[in-house]
């Protein structure tokens, strides 16, 4: 068997998360990738667009066609992916293997959303569509309702108080503080983030990520497309990996317990023969409190039921022993449901070419992202290290 | 509630499966599900769901039918305060919600307490 091909991310582009009212789902797209867009000498081979809620938040369909049109990219191959808020990580999962598999040399994967134009019970509406329509949505229960059923139960099954939970919204918090193209660039209290408003008892508003606009993208190709110079600067993506579960969390045997996430991460770390302890940091899918403890503990970071003590004694801080989150995560960056996952890519990417200032890990080298759908019922890992400092090149 | 039952282990579920999740049997028969169960969690929902907003707020749970199927559903008639992990409910049919201009109107299960004086109406009306 010859060696695999290596997929480098070579570039990437975003927006600040938050509000684009006067903006369009493709002008947002535009304003991520038009200096990237610009400095490429040719286009990419395929451009991937992640989306989930394009339909429901702008009426708008045909996304792949529609994105690949603004930024001129005719005769381009577009395709579009929607995994919920794993569109993302699907979507980067998608383009590396379609770049190992041969058949592209160069991919852009271009995540979007759009949410903020929407009134709250439309965005309430349009995150539970990653439930089951006919045993979950038709009831009227909202997926933030769904994860306080399962942070309840994790906080009873491992006796951990509403204070002790807190301890994730503050680590993102304190992140994001410093992070340019945050949402919300504000620290929060332990009892800040407790006696919050509750949105769904046991969780309060700061447990669960503010869904904002924005797009992110990056530019995915391989090994043989680089130069030796551009190569310095790449990221070389070591592994991507990806796994579903029952997509109902209360079907599973163990509910505490995500199996996608966990399966996705053991392949992934396998496959690129590292260790978790040799990760320097991760991006997490944290878009509720208890959703940041279970996936620690399901990658064994934690022991079950201990994730959050862990993170009130710094393990998971900037300066601790495995960083998440470090641009704040879906709670503090902010969370454009379908982008987010390339969002999470554009952050490894930076820290590991230690473009993060305040919010650089020293001496990153390896990092893991995961993304989700709906409750772990698809999950996407990915491991990324950068060339300079992996020691491999 | 209509779930179904794989023929060749028994295994039960809710909603009902195309495979049986537990042998990979296709065979499986159509099974009412029992009314009767307990509350896993539950939640206090304060943001409603387009279409559901005049029902604001409202209370979910996560209930273990007394075959061991799980599901969630509307808790009713039950008192927020004293609900618990472990409190019985029963199932009530009611109505879920109205379509506005159409007037479609959708019922379907619910949970209250095992003795709801209610528990044997067909509507709200
Ligand atoms: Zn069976």
């Amino acid at each position: 068997m010859t060696a695999a091909l290596s997929v480098f991310i070579s570039r990437i582009g975003y927006t600040k998360v938050g509000d684009h009212w006067d903006k369009s789902l493709s002008e947002i797209a535009f304003q991520a990738s038009k200096v990237l867009l610009k400095e490429e000498a040719s286009p990419p081979d395929a451009i991937i667009i992640a989306n989930a809620l394009s339909e429901l938040s702008s009426s708008q369909g045909n996304l792949a066609a529609i994105v690949a049109d603004a930024l001129d990219l005719k005769g381009v191959p577009a395709y579009r992916v929607e995994a919920a808020g794993g569109s993302g990580g699907s979507a980067i999962n998608l383009g590396v293997n379609l770049i190992k598999g041969g058949q592209m040399e160069s991919v852009l994967v271009m995540g979007v959303e759009k949410m903020r134009d929407l009134d709250p019970a439309k965005v309430m509406q349009a995150q539970g569509l990653s439930e089951n329509a006919d045993y979950s949505q038709f009831f009227g229960i909202s997926i933030a309702a769904m994860n306080a059923l399962l942070a309840r139960m994790y906080m009873h099954e491992y006796d951990v108080t509403r204070e002790k939970l807190s301890a994730f919204p503050v680590v993102a918090h304190k992140n994001s503080s410093t992070a340019e193209h945050a949402q919300f660039r504000k620290k929060f209290t332990n009892e800040e983030v407790s006696r919050s408003e509750a949105v769904a008892d046991p969780l309060r508003v700061l447990d669960c990520a503010p869904v904002g606009d924005g797009a992110a993208c990056a530019l995915l190709v391989s090994e043989d497309k680089l130069s030796s110079e551009q190569r310095k600067s790449a990221v070389e993506v070591l592994a991507t990996e990806s796994s579903s579960n029952l997509v109902n969390f209360f079907e599973r045997p163990k509910m505490l317990h995500f199996g996608a996430t966990e399966v996705a991460a053991q392949k992934a770390l396998k496959k690129a023969h590292l260790s978790m302890e040799e990760i320097d940091f991760l991006e997490l899918h944290d878009s509720y409190s208890e959703l940041t403890a279970i996936s620690l503990e399901s990658m064994g970071l934690s022991k079950q039921g201990e994730a959050c003590n862990d993170a009130a004694a710094g393990r998971f801080d900037l300066n601790g022993q495995f960083p998440i989150s470090t641009f704040g995560g879906m709670k503090g960056r902010g969370y454009p449901v379908g982008a987010a996952g390339v969002y999470q890519i554009c952050e490894a990417f930076m820290q590991l070419t230690e473009r993060s200032g305040f919010n650089q890990v020293p001496n990153a080298r390896f990092g893991l992202v995961q993304s989700m759908s709906g409750i772990d019922s698809s999950a996407y890992v990915h491991v990324l290290g950068f060339a300079g400092r992996t020691g491999r090149n | 509630m209509l779930g179904n039952k794989c023929e060749k282990c028994q295994a039960e579920f809710f909603p009902p499966v195309n495979i049986c999740r537990a042998c990979k049997s296709i065979d499986l028969k159509p099974l009412e599900m029992p009314g009767a169960g307990k509350i896993l969690s539950y939640t206090l929902q304060k943001e409603s769901v387009a279409g559901f907003e005049e029902q604001e707020p409202m209370v979910f749970g996560l209930v273990e039918l007394s075959n061991g199927v799980r599901l969630v559903a509307q808790i009713v008639d039950f008192p927020y305060e004293s609900l618990k992990i472990g409190s019985k409910v029963k199932a009530v049919f009611r109505r879920v919600k109205a379509d506005g201009p159409s007037g479609q109107i959708y019922y379907g299960y619910k949970f209250g307490p095992p003795r709801s004086p209610r528990e044997t109406s067909a509507t709200e009306e």
